[in-house]
Parts: C-alpha cells; structure tokens; sequence
C-alpha cells in the first residue's frame, strides 16, 4: 500500500468515525432517560445492544488508529511534531487497555478512557486547526525538524493526520458514553476478594 | 467484615447473567462485524481511488496524499519590501554577498498568506520553476532526503514556485510539489516573477542562503547535490560561506551539477 492510498484510507475511516460519533450522538438523544435493564422501543433495543458492543467497537477504534500513525511515521517516514506525540501517547495505551476491558467486560474503564480521550481530542482539535489555519509565525510546538504545520495528509481538503486522530477520539469518547453505566450484571468485573474466596467457576455449564 | 456496598452477587446470579448475555454477546459481535466491514470497504475504495488517479495522471505515489497545500492558485499576489538582491554576473564575485534581502510577502498554493521575513532565523529560500527539469530532478531528491533524515534543524526553510506559465510543461506548480511530497512552504509568485527578481534569481532551481541578520551569505544555482544543500545550511547557520567553494556557487561558476 502506497502512502497515497493509505492516507485516502484512513481519511475515508475518519469520515465513518465522524459519522458514527453523530449517530450515536443522535441515539443518545432520541433514548434519553430510558432504563438500561428494560429497553422499551426498537431505539432502546439498539441503544442497548450497542452499548454491549461498545467497547469492542472502541477497542477497534484504537487499534486502528494507532496502526495507522505508526504506519505514516514507520512506513511512510513522516516525522511525528511534538504535537502528533502528544496524541500518540493518548492513544496507543487505549488500545492495549480497551483490549484488556473488551475481553473482560468491564465497562468501568469507560471514566477512565474518556478522561484520556478527552485530553487527546483536545490536543488533535488544536493540532487540526493549526494545521487548517496556519500562522505565519508557526507555533510554539513547532520545529524545523517536525513543523506541526505541515500537511503531511491532506484528503478532500480538510481531513488531515490530526483532524483524523481528533474523530477516532470522539468517536471513542461516544462509545464510551453509549456504554453506559455498568448496570448490567456482567458489567463489573468479580472483585478480588471474592475470586480469592470462592474458586466456583462463573461460567455456565462448567463443572463444579 | 466489611464495610463494602453490597455489589457482590452470588454466582447463581453470575450464571444467570451470564445465559442473560448471550444474545447480547450475538449482537456485540454482529456489530464489530460491521465495524470490519466498513474498514475493508474504505480499503477497497482508497485502492481504487488511488488506482485510478495513478494510471490517469501518472505521477504515482504521493498523488493523493499531500503536503503541501492543496492547489487553488499558481500564481499569487507578491509584495515586496525593501531593495532587491543584485543579479550575479559570470566570473565575478557574487555582488549580493553580506548584503540584506528584502522581505517577500506572498501567497500558498491555497491562497493562505505566507511571509518570507528579511531577518530572524537563518534561512534557506529556494526558487523552482515546474518546467525546468533540473528542478523537476531536485525536488524529488530534497524531498525523498528529507523525508528520511527529516528537514534541516536550525535554518527556516522556504520556497518560491516562479516562472510559471500555463503553457509550459509540468502545469500547474502546486500539483506538482504536492505529488513530490514536498515539505518546503512555498510562495507562489507573481506574473512578473517579484520575489525571484527580490533575490536577483538568473536561472532555475536557485539557492539563497540568508543569515540571522538577513544577509545574503551563500547563493548557489542550478541542480545542486545534497552535500551542496548542506553547505548552504552551514552558512545560513554561521553567517558566513564556509567551504561553500561549490563550482554552483554563483559569480565564480554557473555551471550546474
């Protein structure tokens, strides 16, 4: 894959997280209030639904996104700016640990991710602008070496490297919300001490 | 004894949930399915994309992805302040040597303003013309450079897109820095070729190397070696020629690589 094509796919990506961000955006207004154990209409249905699958859908997210940067400096040997780094670092542990939450069900990470998140999308936002909207005097983020200013990607004239990493954030800062609090049974993971006390297995249909 | 909110349930419960999830689990994976399907959908349709415009245009790799603004003008507005840099004659010493250079505001390829400052930074101005082959050479060469062992540290780097003319081959100039992946911020200049003529330009590509006084210090012309590149980012830095004894240094010799 040439960078040109990998740089359309990932902005194409980027477009279906806008997407799926206003969406769920939509979703969550339309089902405001409704009771998590009881969904009532088909809305709450697939609000309910989607909230199992959000992590999983996050996960992907994350991995994705974090493949894709180190595709572009690894691969395509665009020089990370300082700014690009900043995002990295709240990207790629997202990826590890919305694994490990996916695999576990454990929706309690959700604060935890949109906090990180919440951090990384302000910085892409920021990044995004200056790259849309350069100033001529640059910024103090700026190098010679890795100019945060310039375009290495620049797809249908606007989705840049940071206006990219700015929608996989939303996008994950959404789902985390759709997750909703942990009020399903298996939302929890077992607390330690009771692990420690009891060795019954928790899965169905296991001896005992 | 504990303290503890009443949260733990008994594993009669966890089992019951955990039959309860199960179409849940179905649905989890329905939509993760789904989720790989629009990655794989985006993939096909970027290969395609790309596909089509690589055999159309035929500049290859780097068609779509872009680095420099996109093209919307190829000949901006350009204003000029301050005395221009006098041209260099064969077989003198170049005039322009420890004088000042005026400051060149102009416009990018996207129409966004962009000033190359008299002083400040040491810098490196570059002048290319899109039909001139030494620059369809050097510029692909600089770029690919850059791109591995990154941009210079310690000098600003600048470009000037001049000489066009919608008649000539390789039209229009910022499609063309952008399918070379070039990193360099670039002025588009006017008609009458103002900032070229603000640095006393005599021929394509051309190199001007400026202190951190605004001082011309080096200038080299024609199609240079990445070595030679290097030299003017020596003297930008130093304020001073150094071993720039380059037979394209200008005045002693012309004369391209």
């Amino acid at each position: 894959m040439t960078p040109a094509t990998a740089a359309l796919f990932f902005a194409i990506l980027s477009l279906a997280a806008l997407a799926g961000t206003i969406a769920l955006l939509v979703l969550l207004g339309l089902t405001r209030g409704m009771d998590a154990e009881a969904p009532a209409t088909g809305l709450e249905q697939v609000r309910s639904d989607l909230s199992r699958a959000a992590l999983a859908v996050a996960w992907i997210v994350a991995t994705v996104t974090s493949l894709g940067s180190l595709y572009f400096s690894e691969v395509a040997h665009y020089i990370p700016c300082a700014l690009c780094w900043y995002q990295r670092i709240c990207m790629y542990p997202l990826a590890l640990l919305l694994g490990i939450a996916t695999f576990r069900r454990d929706r309690s990470i959700r604060i935890y991710v949109i906090a990180q998140a919440g951090v990384g999308a302000v910085i892409a936002a920021y990044h995004a602008f200056v790259q849309a909207f350069p100033p001529e005097s640059g910024t103090s983020f700026c190098t010679t070496e890795a100019p945060c200013t310039v375009r290495y990607v620049w797809e249908l004239g606007f989705v840049s490297l940071p206006f990219m990493a700015l929608t996989g954030f939303l996008f994950i800062i959404t789902l985390m919300v759709v997750a909703g609090r942990p009020t399903s049974e298996l939302a929890d993971p077992v607390p330690t001490d009771e692990l420690a006390a009891s060795p019954r297995p928790l899965v169905p249909g296991a001896s005992r | 004894m504990s303290n503890r909110p009443n949260t733990r349930r008994s594993s009669a419960a966890r089992v019951a949930a955990a039959q309860k999830s199960g179409g849940g689990s179905k649905t989890t994976w329905w939509i993760a399915g789904g989720v790989g399907i629009v990655i794989v959908i985006a993939l096909v349709a970027a290969i395609a994309i790309t596909s089509k415009n690589d055999s159309s245009s035929g500049t290859g790799a780097g068609a779509a992805g872009t680095i420099v603004p996109t093209p919307a003008i190829s000949v901006g507005e350009v204003t000029v302040t301050g005395a221009p840099v006098a041209q260099a004659a064969d077989g003198s010493a170049d005039p322009a040597l420890g004088r000042p250079v005026p400051q060149v505001s102009g416009q990018q390829f996207d129409g966004t303003k962009l000033t190359i400052p008299a002083a400040g930074t040491p810098k490196v101005v570059m002048f290319v013309a899109h039909w001139c082959p030494h620059c369809q050479k050097e510029v692909p060469e600089l770029s690919k450079h850059w791109a591995q062992v990154g941009l210079p540290s310690g000098v600003d780097l600048y470009a000037v897109a001049t000489s066009t003319s919608e008649s000539k081959p390789n039209f229009p100039p910022g499609k063309w820095l952008r399918d070379e992946n070039w990193p360099v911020k670039t002025i588009a200049d006017d008609t009458k070729g103002s900032a070229a003529n603000a640095y006393g330009v005599t021929g394509f590509p051309y190199f001007v190397a400026v202190d951190a006084q605004g001082n011309v210090v080096l200038r080299m012309s024609g199609e240079i070696t990445l070595d030679q590149f290097q030299q003017l980012v020596d003297a930008a830095k130093s304020g001073g020629t150094g071993a720039a004894t380059g037979t394209t240094a200008v005045g002693a010799s012309a004369t391209p690589k």
